[in-house]
């Protein structure tokens, strides 16, 4: 019991290294993807043809690989990154060109007459798409962000790669060391509880926005 | 109102010449068509004559081909030399659409907002009007329309009817010179038709300037001040509604009518 306390604890600290990289990314991809998302979808040419082979690389390569890349191939052209840089920028370019395809599939969900009702009441298209199109988009593709952010808190796993000592790492080392494997039942667990608060918060948030959808 | 007695000064909406085309298709060729203030003009006529089309046009949901179409004194749109439509700017074709209000079919209330939400966002958003300036006028008109106990409600928990009314209200609060119908009822039930119809009514009596596109012949006839009857992307005929319905004179709008009443 006593050694299971000791290895929790250990990972722990594990468990904070993944949390942060979790709501970093999170903080920065989701607003990257919205940016993304408009710019895909306005009228502008080679903007839109820019923002869709960013989301064909994203989508089309492993982010193992975009990780990798990130790490060893930035510094050969000077670009030197910390560990923990290194992987926010791997995961947030990588985790916006998802939401992007979900909130651009979200925008496009949103009936034609929204815009009509909105134009003849004055709105500009920066207003319309503020006020209107966006606050109902969101809560359209609550389902489809929330697995998305669920695979996220799993996806961190990977930063192993970079040496980073994350929950899965702990785990492993400690594995590895006492020949137990008790740690990845634990880091099991970790993720569990995590992921199973993720999905709490989004069924609240499901519920907030339901009362106004038919 | 007779269009004889009508001053210059008056006519609310003028359209010369309007030519419209989706693709190949000519939806609306040639149109001529005079809106007055305080006139309440039924376009009446048979699926794809081009009858919504004309009405969208006059707010520029749809961009005209040829023709032009002045809006309370004001340019929206005229030939250039070449015979093109061709729009005046952006910010003005802005203020010059601002005499206007438009409810739809399909109602196209803001489902994430309440009900006084849907009548305050425009004021606030696009006129800059506080809350405190806009509330009690929203207030107001809820009452008029009879909703004023729903006013904290989302849309989807009201009937189609109460929808509409809302709509109608929403137009309202932008304070418009002329209010557009595109087929106010078309999506309604009988009996909540009537509740629709009835808040129009109410607004005829008020010398609201309205066009209305409708397949309601017992509106058009007690209701609407002129009837405009279109086909095949013409006008065919333009009466007074009691001349319109009692002595029809072209063959199409008799067939028509004998069709829509019996």
């Amino acid at each position: 019991m006593e050694q299971i306390m000791h290895t929790s604890a250990l990972m722990l600290e594990g468990s904070k290294v993944t949390l942060e990289i979790f709501f970093l990314t999170l903080m920065m991809a989701l607003p990257l993807g919205l940016i993304v998302a408009l710019i895909r979808l306005s009228g502008l040419g080679i903007l839109r043809w820019a923002m869709e082979f960013y989301i064909w690389i994203m989508r089309g390569t492993p982010l193992m690989l975009q990780l990798l890349f990130v790490y060893f191939a930035l510094p050969m052209v000077g670009v030197r990154l910390n560990d923990l840089s290194s992987a926010l920028l791997a995961f947030t370019l990588n985790y916006a060109a998802y939401f992007a395809e979900i909130f651009r599939a979200g925008i496009q969900s949103i009936p034609r007459g929204q815009y009509e009702a909105s134009k003849t009441l004055g709105f500009t298209y920066v207003q319309t798409m503020r006020h209107i199109i966006i606050p109902q988009m969101i809560a359209r593709v609550l389902p489809p962000v929330s697995n998305e952010t669920i695979n996220l808190v799993k996806d961190t796993s990977l930063i192993y790669i970079l040496a980073m000592n994350d929950l899965l790492r702990v785990a492993r080392t400690i594995v590895q060391r006492e020949f137990d494997m008790t740690p990845f039942v634990i880091a099991a667990v970790f993720y569990l509880v995590m992921t199973f608060v993720l999905t709490w918060v989004f069924n609240k948030l499901e519920a907030h926005y339901a009362k106004y959808i038919d | 109102m007779p269009s004889t007695l009508i001053d210059k000064n008056d006519i609310m909406v003028q359209i010369t010449g309007l030519k419209k085309k989706f693709g190949d298709l000519q939806v609306l060729d040639n149109i001529d068509l005079n809106i007055c203030r305080g006139e309440v003009v039924a376009i009446l006529g048979p699926s794809g004559s081009g009858k919504s089309t004309l009405l969208r046009c006059m707010n520029r949901l749809e961009e005209i081909n040829a023709g032009s179409i002045v809006i309370a004194g004001e340019t929206l749109v005229e030939n250039n030399e070449k015979g093109e439509a061709s729009y005046t700017s952006p910010e003005k074709a802005r203020k010059i659409l601002s005499h206007m209000g438009m409810v739809f079919q399909q109602f196209n209330l803001f489902p994430h907002m309440s009900v006084i939400d849907n009548l305050m966002a425009a004021p606030k958003i696009v006129k800059g009007q506080s809350d405190s300036e806009i509330r009690p006028i929203a207030e107001e008109l809820l009452k008029k329309v009879g909703l004023y106990d729903k006013r904290e409600v989302f849309p989807s928990r009201l009937s189609g009817g109460q929808q509409q009314r809302v709509a109608i209200a929403r137009a309202l609060a932008m304070r418009p010179d002329i209010l557009l119908f595109d087929e106010p009822t078309s999506a309604l039930d009988p009996e909540l038709t009537i509740e629709v119809l009835k808040t129009i009514r109410q607004l005829a009596d008020e010398k609201m300037t309205m066009a209305v596109v409708t397949h309601e012949m017992s509106f058009a006839r007690d209701v609407a001040s002129r009837v405009v009857f279109m086909a095949d992307s013409h006008i065919v005929e333009e009466n007074t509604s009691q001349e319109f319905f009692r002595n029809p004179r072209e063959e199409r709008t008799r067939n028509f009518l004998k069709n829509m009443l019996y």
